[in-house]
């Protein structure tokens, strides 16, 4: 959609308690004005362990090939409805356990480059639009070789009378089956399922004519099969409480014709984790057509109370996998969108890197870290 | 770096009392596409779903969705 070329005026009336997105996917209360349609592919690259981290020397890890199509159409007067599919093709080894040789430093025993995956989620949502506000119904089934899942969820805003405020609320459940493909590596399971349900309240507010804030809150509630089916010894609880708090703010320069974004969150979970992550990216128009948009991120989290690189058979629960353990982590990047009448491309690409000395909480560090690389390009068109 | 979940709930408190009113014909910027919370829907997906398979972490923009064997 090109980003100048409505009449500002008439936006502003048209949309004027307007916008206020309750989060990702929702924009404002009146219904799209146009059917839009996109395409995209991305791919992530995860960086070759290191030898001095793995045994039997350095090795390649996962990617995945992703392709995207969403459709976003206004339907009647005041409803709409998205549709957003996802291929996905995974391919590649992971850290399988970590051991020890007396007198040396842990190393990751890979799974051989034995994973083989493609996953395709199908997800659709219907919003109907009222007065001073929007509410969806969301339903998404994605299903890959070992695994399947469903889900529902629902979403409301409303706006107060002057358009300043914007309170929403968020519900989900999710009915999860794990099926682990069998033969490369022995499994934790052969069959098991997981639920997961979720709610997010938050409060968006206008601060000024170039500024909004928002600030939202959420609890996670997860059960059944925790345990990564793949990761030997592995042994994880069967239940996991999860809490966010969030905010978010953004500021449009006119001098620069730029608008900064910057976002954080805190993460707390009954498995002893915090994590505190930030978000800042600066959207550069360039003409009535071009932005360029260069971000950064930080990422810190503390082990989980069962976290330790070699297994201890005594403890009840255990995980040696690098995703609960302390690291830091800083990612960069660029995303570029052009308009060309009713198309618009975009290019992004972002480079994610870890180390256990980047965070601000203390623990061992795993020698499973992963770097990563993600490239993307996308087609949008709007029918007007 | 713990103290920054007590300051964002101060400055939830001082946002929400300090904002001057601005009228709708006023909204024209915060209207922009650069504005929004999420403006590329598509890139977003992914990514998040990256960090949430990469991290002990997840979620916080919203309720959380379904799932996949990523994580």
């Amino acid at each position: 959609m090109a980003r100048d070329d409505r009449n500002p005026t008439l936006l502003a009336l048209t949309s004027s308690a307007l916008l206020l997105p309750i989060y990702q996917g929702a924009s404002a209360d009146a219904p799209p004005e146009f059917t839009e349609v996109g395409v995209r592919y991305s791919r992530y690259k995860e960086d070759d362990i290191l030898g001095r981290n793995a045994f039997g020397g350095g090795s390649e890890r996962y990617k995945i090939d992703v392709a995207q199509f969403r459709m976003l159409a206004p339907v009647a007067d005041d409803w709409s409805f998205a549709l957003d599919v996802a291929w996905e093709d995974m391919s590649g080894a992971s850290p399988w356990f970590v051991g020890e040789v007396a007198g040396q430093s842990p190393k990751v025993i890979m799974s051989g480059a034995s994973i083989e995956d493609t996953r395709t989620e199908v997800s659709g949502t219907t919003r109907y639009y009222y007065d001073r506000g929007n509410a969806g119904l969301n339903l998404t089934y994605s299903d890959e070789d070992d695994y399947e899942s469903k889900a529902i969820a629902l979403d409301g805003s409303l706006n107060s009378e002057d358009g300043m405020t914007t309170y929403s609320a968020a519900i989900s459940t999710a009915d999860d089956h794990i099926d682990p493909t069998q033969g490369s590596v022995p499994t934790n399971t052969l069959s098991a399922t997981k639920d997961v349900s979720s709610a997010w309240v938050g409060v968006t507010r206008i601060v000024s004519q170039r500024a909004l804030v928002r600030f939202g809150v959420s609890y996670t509630y997860r059960e059944g099969f925790l345990t990564d089916p793949y990761k030997f010894k592995d042994r994880r609880p069967d239940e996991r409480k999860e809490w966010t708090l969030g905010t978010g703010y953004r500021h449009f320069f006119e001098e620069q014709n730029a608008a900064l974004h910057i976002d954080y969150r805190y993460f707390s979970d009954d498995w002893d984790i915090e994590s505190h992550t930030v978000d800042v990216a600066w959207y550069q128009n360039f003409g009535q057509d071009t932005v360029v948009t260069p971000f950064i991120r930080y990422y810190t989290q503390s082990e989980a109370e069962f976290f330790s690189n070699l297994a201890d058979e005594e403890a009840r629960y255990f995980a040696d996998d690098y995703r609960l353990s302390a690291f830091g982590a800083f990612s960069y990047g660029v995303r570029l969108s052009h308009d060309l009448g009713n198309w618009s491309v975009n290019l992004d690409a972002e480079r994610y890197r870890t180390d256990g000395s980047w965070g601000v909480y203390n623990g061992e560090v795993s020698p499973g870290l992963v770097d990563f690389w993600r490239y993307g390009v996308g087609l949008n068109y709007v029918f007007r | 770096m713990i103290t920054l979940k007590y300051l964002t709930g101060l400055l939830f408190v001082v946002v929400l009392c300090g904002c001057e009113t601005v009228q709708p014909w006023e909204r024209g910027i915060l209207a922009k596409e650069e504005m929004q919370w999420q403006p590329n829907v598509m890139e977003a997906q992914f990514r998040y779903q990256v960090y949430a398979s990469k991290e002990a972490s997840s979620g916080g923009t919203g309720a959380a969705g379904g799932g996949c064997g990523c994580n």
